[in-house]
């Protein structure tokens, strides 16, 4: 069942008792949990917080720490899977399930009271009526005699078939026809709702509870969404509108308390204003920070030779001398960095990379800090997925977690030289794929096969990094190719995951042309498995992110080939 | 939990053992019988009158102080005049902790040998102390100050220095966090160092 | 030279200034026993030289029992200085780490000691109950002055099960993380198993700031 009154239907409820907090490991859920973890600190709340990487660890998790709790609460992680056929959880336990993937799955929708998603129904979510998908009256006899039937049949011979009953089973046969298309129909792909930070933040704001750091938080966690495709376009536009006006709200109630000029120099500051969408520019190089932004990257082309005397030339024609594109951006000449602004945007239109201007959100408090939301979604990505053999996940996600609070500075900063290393990376693996010509066609789709063995590919294990070059290949083969049909395409990446066990990791994302980022290998990948009887670990909350063992991999492609086509 | 030391040194106190060790060189006013051994230079069973030796301080001082002195003693040089004077002029460009690493203590003992100069040493003592006062201060508000200058100080200077530098941390955490932040106990912080040297050396 | 052997004891005591290794390889012991005998030593010869004086007037003897005794005295004051300073760590360890000594100090202490830990335990704990109404008073909570009653905490190392006042049981797993009451963690934070962590709301401007805009502000006024 779904809860649009978040403070009646969820917070109130869940105050008197202490709850298990289950976070996904993603950006969003990390700033939604940050968020509730503060309300919670305010109202003394007893809580745990168990970092959940996929289906299997939930399970443990809930397994290890369900003891005597009352609540549990599942941020963007559950709502796609039957959690209480899964979890068997006491009768008593209430799930509050605070996902942004879709779709839900219905059985959660239609509990009637053990789940409760928090957050209206989306009208693009298109759920089915409990009528269509569900029977009440005789489900359960309907199995009595299909059981009946497999153990018993020389007692089912004997039963008189009258005419009302073949009229019934046709009924039920329609009936059951019709909820396969609906079902098809609604799980068919798989895509986002609403940040989860979102949610929660405007249930901070009803209470009125909300401060200036959970605005932040909401900023980034909705930031993370935008930067990886994960909503449409028009939708972050919208949200960011509403953001800003929360934080000309929150920044005017304290500016009310400040007079003094010299403390609101020192005090926090969030502003929204024009900016370009270049990664990390302030903490990078000029020529760095071009050169690994997808936008410049894809319209100069400059995983090619020709592409790098196009960014020089860019440079030129803005007048910024070559030493100084090398040096870190804080360090640049004052008045080179104060018009690099204008620079960029007068020349974006000749080079086109109009859309590297736009807007973001920047938080700023003394004269040392001063980072855009985006520069600690990506921090965070990198913070996330530096799991190594020496340090859990687990340990890498309560990093992102500290990096969010402002006294953490060394943490962000260590999660901003990672994404360099990061987005380094996948510039580079995509500069050998497209230069090689490694992207293979199958007239359905696309797909690529990041090598085994070379030297920083192991981050591919990631889900992320994997997606972000998955999306920059994805985008330079659509805007160099000459296949006219190139933005139908959608695209399908793997890389290893565990070399030794022989395990590879397989994601799929939609075509460029689709502004509704769905994906539909979702369900796509599970049909291929089961077409070529392969065991694929759908581990991941996220449907369109597989594990496979690599010795399948060519069947698979084949399969999901002849399935698409 | 630090236990209030009621007078200063007290019997147990570890720096007051340790300074008391200190060699002075004594000269034997009575003759020691059985104890010639004490001489390593000296063949006999006695130790002679006029025998030049280096007692530790614990013993010299109270053999001097006995109702007829067993031993007379000479104050160790760098208490001496030549010395004050260098220190007069400019202290705080000496590593101190060459001359002795418990200057003071040991100071504040020395002087009680000598009658005549008993008055000079304190005085010199403590004009020393207040001119390097600062010196210590300064570093240990420093919070960048190199971690091996606290070898450079004498020990009573070493633990100001030291005391220094962590209420200056503590302040600064106060300034930017507020205080009563829970920290893990410094024993097992270096219990876990320890483990994990142990752990590196196997 | 007499008193060598009680000042290398009361040196070990100087450089190791946070472990307390007894009898770790035996030398300790051993020195202790060194020490011992000197001073056995030095008593039988000053005991044979009193004789004499006593009995012979030897007057001339007097100033070498004078000498021993000093040296005797010395090596005492080595020794109790020795033995006092570790009851006194081990005291501040009932404050730091509770009343359960973890597994590395208590294989270095000696069976006097552990006794002497275990009365000061007890007559602590017979002082805590004294205190307050009816459930006694626990001293060695809140050393630092509380804000809040409940503080976040991430746990670092596993702990297993852990029952709170009111029967509660948390399940401590490394990297998770809680809001708990700051009574039940404080002592597990001293042991390391807990880490605090801290929220500063933006609405304060931090110290890094202040100073920022001093510094500032002299550099303006310099000009």
């Amino acid at each position: 069942m779904f809860v649009e009154n978040l403070e009646r239907g969820f917070y109130r409820l869940v105050k008197h008792d202490r709850c298990l907090l289950l976070v996904n490991f993603d950006v969003d859920a990390i700033c939604a949990c940050k968020i509730l973890q503060l309300l919670f600190k305010y109202d003394n709340m007893m809580y745990t917080l168990v970092p959940v990487q996929g289906v299997q660890d939930m399970v443990r998790a809930f397994e290890e720490n369900c003891e005597e709790v009352k609540n549990v609460i599942f941020i963007n992680c559950g709502g796609t899977l039957d959690l209480v056929e899964l979890l068997q959880p006491a009768e008593s336990v209430i799930f509050y399930i605070l996902d942004s993937h879709r779709p839900y799955d219905l059985c959660n929708i239609y509990s009637e009271d053990q789940v409760r998603i928090l957050g209206k129904p989306d009208e693009d979510d298109e759920i089915p009526e409990y009528n269509d998908v569900f029977r009440d009256d005789d489900s359960s006899d309907e199995n009595e005699t299909d059981e009946e039937s497999a153990s018993d049949r020389s007692q089912t011979k004997r039963r008189r078939l009258n005419e009302e009953d073949i009229v019934k089973r046709a009924g039920r046969r329609e009936w059951s026809e019709k909820r396969a298309t609906i079902l098809f129909n609604y799980t068919q792909y798989s895509y986002y709702g609403k940040s989860s930070a979102m949610i929660i933040f405007e249930m901070a704001w009803s209470m009125t509870k909300d401060n200036l750091d959970m605005i932040w938080w909401a900023i980034i966690g909705s930031t993370e969404q935008a930067i990886l495709g994960k909503v449409e376009s028009r939708l972050s536009v919208l949200e960011e509108g509403f953001l800003q006006a929360h934080v000309s709200r929150l920044t005017h109630k304290k500016g009310a308390e400040v007079d003094k000029q010299q403390q609101q120099q020192s005090a926090v500051k969030i502003t929204y204003d024009k900016d370009l969408l270049l990664v990390l520019y302030r903490h990078w190089t000029v020529e760095d920070s071009l050169r690994h932004s997808v936008p410049t990257a894809v319209s100069l082309r400059l995983w090619s030779l020709r592409g790098e005397q196009r960014l020089k030339g860019l440079l030129a024609d803005m007048g910024l001398p070559l030493a100084q594109s090398k040096q870190r951006f804080s360090a640049m000449d004052l008045a080179l960095r104060q018009e690099f602004k204008q620079m960029v945007e007068k020349l974006a239109g000749k080079y086109k990379v109009d859309t590297i201007i736009g807007t973001s959100f920047t938080l700023q408090y003394g004269y040392k800090f001063k980072y855009c939301a985006s520069d600690i979604v990506y921090a965070m990505l990198a913070l996330i997925e530096s799991s190594s053999k020496t340090k859990l996940p687990q340990g890498c996600f309560l990093d992102a977690l500290d990096c969010l609070s402002r006294t953490k500075k060394d943490i962000l900063e260590s999660g901003i030289e990672k994404a360099k290393l990061m987005l380094k990376t996948v510039f580079k693996t995509a500069q050998t794929i497209l230069q090689l010509k490694e992207i293979r066609n199958t007239g359905s789709f696309l797909y690529i096969i990041i090598p085994e063995g070379s030297a920083g590919n192991f981050i591919f294990a990631h889900p992320y990094p994997l997606m972000m070059l998955a999306q920059f290949t994805l985008k330079a083969y659509v805007d160099s190719s000459k296949n006219r049909r190139a933005p139908e395409l959608p695209l399908v990446a793997s890389a290893v995951y565990n070399a030794e066990e022989r395990i590879c990791i397989m994601i799929g994302i939609p075509p460029v042309c689709e502004d509704q980022p769905r994906s539909l290998f979702g369900r796509a990948f599970e049909q291929a498995a089961k077409n070529t009887n392969s065991y694929i670990d759908a581990d991941y909350f996220d449907s369109t992110i597989i594990r496979l063992k690599i010795e399948e991999r060519p069947k698979f492609l084949d399969a999901l080939a002849s399935l698409l086509a | 939990m630090a236990c209030c030391q009621s007078y200063i040194p007290d019997y147990f106190a570890i720096t007051d053992i340790l300074s008391t060790e200190e060699r002075i060189s004594c000269k034997i006013e009575v003759e020691l019988p059985g104890l010639g051994f004490l001489d390593s230079s000296c063949q006999s069973e006695n130790l002679k009158v006029g025998t030049k030796v280096e007692f530790p301080l614990w013993l010299a001082e109270p053999l001097k102080n006995l109702q007829n002195s067993v031993v007379s003693v000479d104050i160790p040089k760098i208490y001496k005049e030549g010395y004050r004077q260098i220190l007069e002029a400019d202290a705080e460009v000496i590593v101190l902790s060459k001359w002795n690493p418990f200057y003071y203590e040991l100071g504040m003992h020395v002087r009680k040998l000598s009658d005549r100069d008993y008055e000079i040493i304190t005085e010199s003592l403590l004009q020393t102390f207040k001119s390097r006062f600062q010196l210590v201060m300064d570093w240990s508000q420093n919070a960048m100050s190199d971690p091996t200058l606290s070898i450079q100080l004498p020990r009573l200077e070493r633990d100001l220095f030291l005391i220094g530098q962590q209420a200056k941390i503590r302040l600064v955490e106060w300034l930017k966090m507020g205080t009563n932040e829970l920290v893990v106990s410094e024993i097992t912080t270096n219990l876990k160092k320890r483990k994990r040297e142990q752990y590196e050396f196997d | 030279m007499y008193g060598r052997k009680g000042f290398k004891l009361i040196s070990e005591l100087d450089l190791y200034s946070d472990i307390l290794p007894f009898n770790v390889g035996c030398m300790i012991e051993a020195l202790i026993k060194e020490v011992l005998q000197e001073m056995q030593s030095l008593y039988d010869a000053n005991v044979a030289n009193s004789n004499a004086i006593r009995n012979d007037n030897n007057m001339a003897l007097l100033p070498s029992v004078q000498l021993r005794h000093i040296a005797l005295k010395r090596n005492k004051r080595c020794i109790l200085a020795y033995i006092y300073n570790r009851m006194r760590k081990l005291k501040e360890l009932r404050w730091e780490l509770g009343s359960i000594l973890p597994p590395e100090i208590n294989t270095n202490l000696i069976n006097a000691e552990v006794q002497w830990f275990q009365s000061y335990n007890k007559s602590l704990a017979k002082y805590m109950r004294s205190l307050g109404e009816d459930h006694g008073f626990n001293l060695t909570t809140n050393m630092v002055p509380p804000k809040t009653l409940y503080v976040e905490v991430k746990c670092v190392e596993d702990f297993g099960k852990l029952e709170l006042d009111d029967g509660q049981v948390i399940l401590l797993k490394k990297n998770t993380y809680h809001l708990l009451p700051r009574s039940v963690c404080e002592p597990l934070i001293r042991q390391g198993i807990l880490e605090h962590k801290k929220y500063v709301s933006m609405e304060f401007p931090s110290y890094e700031q202040e100073t920022q805009t001093i510094q500032l502000r002299s550099i303006k006024s310099d000009d």
